[in-house]
């Protein structure tokens, strides 16, 4: 019984929401109540998995720390962090529908999170420099190629190529739209054909991935 | 060991030594080269202004990036809203990444001039925060008011007179998506090929792979790509911002990088060649 509910149950709900949502979308000029219905069901249930991720990670980190894992001392900082950030939130929210409107987690989001937010990713720039160094040499033609193409579209992005030597964009151009933009369409469309083929899968009950883990 | 096998094998830590001088010096003495706009920047500011806008259109603007991609995303959010506001467009302010407050207290102050003579709830109301990815994208479509029932400040949206008549997909005039994610392809998907919306992106540096496409296949009217992209509509919407600022670091760090892969290559080509080492 219980595989009853945990396969064919999930084949059936699945394939008949797939083939009412197709329905609407293919045959209908405007939405229907049932389709919307449908569709806030999935922002609630994808709502509800946010809630769920956040009681996996606090369940993870509390096991690190009970157990006292391997740097079980960041799992500290989580969970002090979220704990704060939970409560002052909530604290916020619960006195005038605005989470931010608490002091102290409004001070924390400002003058500690976006900070910390703002760093990390221009950080990763000396990253790409170091690995472009590392990575980009012309050991065979097709990592020539490569690498010429991306001094190039670099040189295009940045207005100092533009100002060294006007030829710099023009090529760089050529290299994004002619060679790569090509390239992404035919991506594009074999991985929409993939997706097609894959929805078919599931719809017929031979793709067994998407739920449990299982395979077919 | 020769010098030009020597090239090959710098340690890192002198490449982010010298990256860290180099950003110094345009922000202690701007150089200021000159910016020519791209055609996919042009489309979209063209988009959003004269003709192509009425006064009383609304519009959506979706903030789809964080506070880390805010110095690639948010100067071309801030010369749209400019743009859009100048045309006396009504704009929707939501949100589906989670830094979304953060992102519309930044624009308030970086837009502050134009919100000034703006009333909230009659030229402009911030939804918040959405999550859902494509199934939200598209009921979206269907109702405004069953994803978001109130405003990201608890008021009910059928008591925000902006919002008054305003529900679904045809009675948004245009939708301009920024994003660090794939929220662009969900509007494209959900909206502008099932309704004819018309739509743009304002999208990282590295999203220009996915969104140039998109733009030349008519999906987006146009493209902003990463910090240039909001350098050149700053140019266009006439006031110099961050972006303009961070272009002198960006020639500059892009001028080193082409520097050391020349610089590594050519101890590549003296071993292959002169040396017979590899």
């Amino acid at each position: 019984m219980s595989n009853v509910f945990k396969r064919e149950v999930v084949y059936g709900i699945t394939g008949l929401i797939t083939v009412m949502m197709l329905f609407e979308y293919f045959f209908f000029a405007d939405s229907q109540p049932w389709a919307e219905t449908i569709r806030t069901w999935a922002v609630i249930v994808y709502n509800i998995s946010l809630g769920l991720g956040a009681v996996r990670l606090l369940m993870q980190h509390g096991t690190a720390l009970q157990r006292k894992r391997e740097n079980w001392q960041f799992s500290v900082v989580l969970l002090t962090i979220f704990t704060v950030m939970l409560l002052t939130g909530f604290a916020g929210y619960i006195a005038t529908g605005v989470q931010t409107s608490n002091g102290l987690y409004n001070w924390l989001f400002i003058n500690i999170y976006t900070p910390l937010g703002a760093t990390l990713y221009p950080i990763t720039g000396f990253y790409i420099f170091s690995a472009a160094y590392r990575a980009f040499r012309a050991r065979n033609i097709d990592a020539a190629l490569m690498l010429i193409a991306g001094c190039f579209v670099m040189l295009k992005n940045a207005p100092v190529g533009e100002a060294i030597w006007s030829g710099f964009p023009t090529i760089g151009g050529w290299f994004q739209f002619t060679g790569q933009i090509p390239g992404m369409r035919a991506f594009a469309i074999v991985g929409a054909l993939g997706l097609i083929a894959y929805g078919f899968r599931a719809l017929l009950g031979k793709e067994r991935g998407f739920y449990a883990g299982g395979s077919e | 060991m020769s010098v030009f096998t020597k090239l090959t094998n710098i340690d890192r830590r002198v490449f982010y030594w010298i990256l860290f001088i180099a950003l110094m010096v345009p922000f202690l003495s701007p150089i200021g080269f000159p910016i020519t706009i791209a055609e996919n920047t042009q489309d979209l500011y063209d988009g959003i202004t004269g003709d192509e806008v009425e006064a009383g259109e609304v519009w959506i603007v979706n903030f789809g990036y964080g506070v880390s991609a805010w110095s690639e995303c948010h100067p071309s959010t801030t010369a749209c809203t400019k743009a859009l506001f100048r045309e006396d467009a009504k704009i929707i302010i939501m949100g589906t990444h989670y830094d979304v407050e953060l992102t519309y207290n930044k624009l308030l102050d970086t837009v502050s001039e134009d919100f000034a003579g703006k009333v909230y709830g009659e030229d402009y109301v911030f939804l918040g925060y959405i999550t859902g990815g494509e199934s939200a994208a598209a009921q979206l479509a269907s109702s405004i008011r069953s994803v978001y029932p109130e405003d990201h400040f608890g008021t009910s949206l059928d008591d925000i007179p902006m919002m008054d008549g305003i529900d679904s997909v045809h009675e948004i005039d245009g939708v301009l998506s920024s994003d660090t994610g794939d929220w662009g392809g969900h509007f494209m998907t959900q909206w502008q090929s099932a309704y004819g919306t018309k739509l743009a992106e304002i999208g990282i540096a590295m999203n220009a792979s996915t969104d140039l496409p998109r733009w030349i296949a008519g999906n987006f009217f146009g493209v902003s790509v990463g910090s240039r992209g909001g350098a050149e509509l700053e140019i266009l919407v006439g006031e110099l911002g961050e972006a303009t600022t961070a272009m002198d670091s960006i020639s500059v760090s892009h001028l080193l990088m082409v520097f050391a892969i020349l610089l590594a290559n050519i101890g590549v080509l003296y071993d292959k060649y002169a040396g017979g080492n590899n």
